[in-house]
């Protein structure tokens, strides 16, 4: 039925139900009653249903009626809409962030529905820096701009104002982010953990509240044993400073997106930015991978590991 | 499991008046179900499952909700109605076009014809202006209500179809200067005339809602009944007074400190002649007919005040998500999290209140559902004076400002514990009411034991036996300390008693309707229900525990129970009338 593009139209499954002949298949005396009556049609029909149930499509009273119809009260087929009836209305809301059934199929508000859904916040801003150009009808020329969206926090944007410019930022992706049956891909732009030696304490100053203390300093001499801050399953990762979905993976169109940030970030104007692409997954054109800086990206891999290694031995220490 | 802990609950809240947990008969589907609280029955038939519409009466009433909800969110400018103190007439044509004006009136009169719940559903929205909803309320829910309640055809026939299509408006009289509360004592009259045909109207009444704008009031006066046996007495009758009748005056609006928007002054009648046709009712049975008017037109508060609530949360949480001190969010600070916790919790409590005693209206046959109602209107109203103000609170400086619509909400909420019956005497109305009924039962049984009737006793006996073997709760009529509460006799002077009672079944009837209606979404799956069931829980726990205490202050000689010294207080402060301590500052030498 998907090559016919009606799988979740009710009114279909209705007619194929209908197809199965009427009043045949009901058991008529108690020893017919017993065992299942005319398996291999219940079996058919629990087929329909069940591809009913796997699409997501909720039977209706014709539908109650036709199956009364062809196999009767107690057979499993109706056993089965019984239970359809009263799971699927249960089951309907038990989805906390539920994706809408009909996608839009515009790119860009496909990247903004997926971009809300990585980032929940209400306060954090999404915004279009490049509309995709329309494709000529002749089809000659290739679309040189895809769509570019962004989404920032006002939060991250407040990081990245404080982030310091001798560390540089990462563009890393893409990422793939599935939505239902399409794939879109996101890239994110961040920064590493600073080391703990050059990690900035936030001081409390001592007259901040008029009120009340901000910071009591009650030494309890707690001892090792009571130690609650390490946690082996926490990992401590770097900042994220903000997320874009852009139509193509290649390091001109994610430049057109940090220039497009730099306008409500000027920080990022000094911050350094090293484009970290792998080779993009599936559906979309292959990306070209490559880094601004001219040292080879094992060598800089490697480094970043041994960095790693060497921030969980301290850790564990 | 969550009805067995209701059920021993309400047992140990009642020990000291409920003895029997079943009658001797089963009776018929009374439609109490506040009274047989009283009892210490939970008639579960009445309130779970949770009365639900059908899908296609919801899609009917949402069709309407769109147009209203736009309208008032667009067209409506609640800060002008406050400022300016009236409601412009291009808003009361368009409240009239949208056909608000006849809610409830049946549809051969040219009504919408809604029932309770979807009159309910429409009050959410119609509250978004307290105004407005205020002189809907006085047209519909009062002042034709009557007409509809007792009025014979041809007074619905003649005033209905006008009264609906907002073409007249209708006010409710019955305050006067000197009988706010007290509504029999009214010194208004009517006299029959000379010729039998007309009663001449002569008086005066105070704080009337719509009072300059309407054409056609339901007004209450005093005529002389001959009874039965000859003698003539002064009783309370209701009259439909139209405008044109002559004599009919009113003062000035009055400058209130809410609902400026609403038109309220004084009415005077003078040798008004109103012809016998339009009496409402029988003559004389003035007093039933409004206390019919009055207990119907309860329950909306709830819904209406539940919907202004919801308002307000977005607001309030718009704000408190991006103001930012001490480098934090205000909602990251606990107190802030318990606002809203509070603000969310009791509008769940009150809608839940609100539909199912509107659901229990609805239930065919004329349920008798005023105790019910008046406790919604008892919590709405103190719960939504509560949220507004921690409302205002949460936005601080900025809330107190006239610019923010929240002093004029405050200002608006404010009314709501006085009208409609002031909480005060609603208190005593819920546990007088319930009391009443519970007595007359009980002193049924009670005589019936005396006389020894011998099936009776060894029920009694059989069930107080059965009760001390399963389960360590008391049910005897005798209190903690093995006495009847002594004031039994006198029980309608002992208003603090009786007011622990009313906030003892307010709690109760609260926790019935969320319970049902947590249960109900549990089971329905409908978005969102495990929120539902966090607030339930609260609620719950939080009001079971303020029973209990509640429950300890009833006790005579309790040390919770405090009246003896707040009375002796009072009346010393009232006989001076004024504050009697000595200056912290005097000395004697």
């Amino acid at each position: 039925m998907r090559d016919y593009g009606v799988e979740r139209d009710l009114a279909v499954y209705n007619l194929l139900l209908d197809v199965f002949p009427k009043e045949v298949f009901l058991p008529r005396n108690v020893f017919q009653k017993i065992f299942i009556h005319y398996p291999r049609q219940q079996e058919c029909g629990l087929a329909v249903l069940e591809q009913m149930e796997s699409h997501g499509v909720m039977p209706n009273k014709e539908t109650e009626f036709l199956l009364l119809q062809i196999f009767g009260r107690k057979s499993y087929p109706m056993l089965k809409f019984v239970r359809m009836k009263l799971w699927f209305t249960r089951f309907k809301n038990v989805n906390p962030f539920p994706v809408p059934r009909d996608l839009p199929t515009d790119p860009v508000d496909l990247a903004t529905l997926g971009l809300r859904r990585i980032e929940p916040d209400l306060s954090a801003k999404v915004t279009i820096y490049q509309m995709a150009s329309s494709r000529d009808s002749t089809g000659t020329a290739d679309p040189t701009e895809q769509h570019i969206v962004g989404i920032q926090s006002p939060g991250q944007q407040a990081a990245l104002a404080r982030h310091s410019p001798a560390r540089p930022v990462f563009v890393e992706g893409p990422f793939s982010l599935w939505l239902r049956d399409k794939c879109v891909y996101y890239h994110i732009l961040r920064a590493d953990l600073e080391p703990p030696e050059e990690r900035e304490v936030e001081e409390i100053p001592e007259e901040w509240n008029l009120y009340y203390p901000m910071q009591l300093d009650l030494k309890y001499g707690r001892s090792a044993w009571d130690d609650y801050e390490f946690d082996i399953d926490e990992v401590e990762e770097g900042p994220v400073f903000a997320i874009c979905m852009a139509g193509a993976h290649d390091q001109a169109t994610l430049a057109k997106w940090i220039q497009g940030l730099q306008e409500t970030n000027p920080a990022l104007a000094q911050i350094p930015v090293i484009f970290r692409l792998t080779a993009s997954t599936g559906e979309l054109l292959a990306s070209s991978s490559g880094l601004e800086e001219p040292c080879p990206p094992p060598a800089q891999e490697e480094e970043e590991e041994e960095d790693k290694t060497q921030r969980q031995q301290q850790g564990q220490s | 499991m969550m009805v067995f802990g209701l059920r021993a609950r309400t047992c140990w809240a009642l020990r000291a008046f409920a003895v029997s947990r079943r009658p001797l008969r089963s009776s018929s589907r009374t439609h109490a179900f506040a009274k047989e609280l009283f009892l210490g029955r939970i008639e579960k038939k009445e309130v779970f499952p949770f009365p639900e519409v059908s899908q296609d009466e919801l899609n009917e009433i949402n069709h309407f909700v769109g147009p209203i909800e736009k309208f008032f969110t667009e067209e409506v400018d609640s800060r002008k109605i406050d400022q300016e103190g009236k409601i412009p007439t291009e808003t009361l044509e368009k409240l009239k076009s949208l056909g608000l004006f006849g809610m409830q009136v049946p549809e051969e009169y040219g009504g919408l014809g809604l029932s309770n719940t979807m009159y309910a559903r429409l009050g959410e929205i119609v509250s978004l202006d307290g105004s407005i909803a205020v002189t809907l309320a006085a047209h519909q829910a009062i002042g034709l209500k009557g007409i509809i309640l007792a009025g014979s055809e041809e007074q619905k026939a003649k005033y209905l179809p006008k009264l609906a299509s907002g073409e007249h408006i209708a006010a409710f009289c019955l305050t006067e200067p000197a009988s706010g509360s007290d509504a029999a004592s009214i010194r208004t009259r009517a006299s029959l005339s000379e010729d039998k045909k007309h009663y001449i109207l002569n008086g005066s009444k105070v704080w009337i809602t719509n009072g300059g704008l309407a054409n056609i009031f339901t007004v209450f006066a005093k005529t002389n009944v001959v009874d039965s046996d000859g003698s003539v007495k002064d009783k309370m009758t209701a009259f439909i007074v139209e405008r044109d009748f002559g004599g009919v005056t009113n003062g000035k609006p009055e400058d209130k400190l809410g609902i400026r928007g609403s038109n309220t002054c004084e009415v005077h009648f003078e040798n008004t002649k109103v012809p016998i046709e339009n009496v409402l009712g029988e003559v004389g049975g003035g007093f039933k007919v409004a206390m019919n008017i009055l207990n119907s037109g309860r329950f909306s508060m709830g819904s209406a005040v539940a919907g202004m609530l919801k308002k307000l949360i977005e607001m309030t949480a718009e704000y408190a998500c991006t103001r930012k001190q001490f480098n934090r969010s205000l909602s990251e600070f606990g107190l802030i999290q318990e606002k809203f916790a509070l603000m969310a919790q009791k509008a769940y409590v009150m809608e839940s209140m609100a539909y199912l005693t509107a659901g229990m209206l609805d239930q065919p046959g004329f349920p008798d559902c005023s105790i019910e109602a008046a406790m919604v209107k008892v919590f709405s109203s103190e719960a939504a004076w509560q949220c507004v103000s921690e409302a205002l609170q949460i936005l601080g400086g900025s809330g107190y400002m006239r610019d923010y619509p929240y002093e004029r909400m405050l200002r608006d909420t404010r009314i709501l514990l006085i009208f409609e019956g002031t909480n005060e005497i609603l208190r005593m109305y819920i546990a007088l009411t319930g009391l009443q009924h519970a007595g007359r039962i009980l002193t049924a049984r009670i005589n019936e034991l005396k006389r020894g009737n011998v099936t009776t006793v060894l029920e009694t006996v059989g069930r107080r036996l059965r009760d001390s073997f399963g389960r360590t709760v008391d049910l005897g009529l005798t209190g903690d300390l093995g006495v009847v509460h002594p004031s039994v006799a006198t029980i309608v002077e002992e208003q603090m008693v009786l007011k622990r009672v009313a906030n003892i079944l307010i709690n109760l009837y609260g926790m019935t309707a969320v319970l049902s209606r947590a249960s109900r979404s549990m089971r329905a799956g409908l978005r969102n229900h495990d929120h539902e069931v966090l607030l339930a829980n609260i609620f719950c726990t939080e009001a079971y525990c303020q029973n209990l205490f509640t429950l300890s202050q009833l006790d005579k000689y309790s040390p919770e129970n405090l009246d003896e010294q707040i009375k002796k207080v009072s009346q010393q402060v009232l006989e001076r009338r004024a504050y009697i301590c000595a200056h912290p500052l005097d000395r004697t030498s």
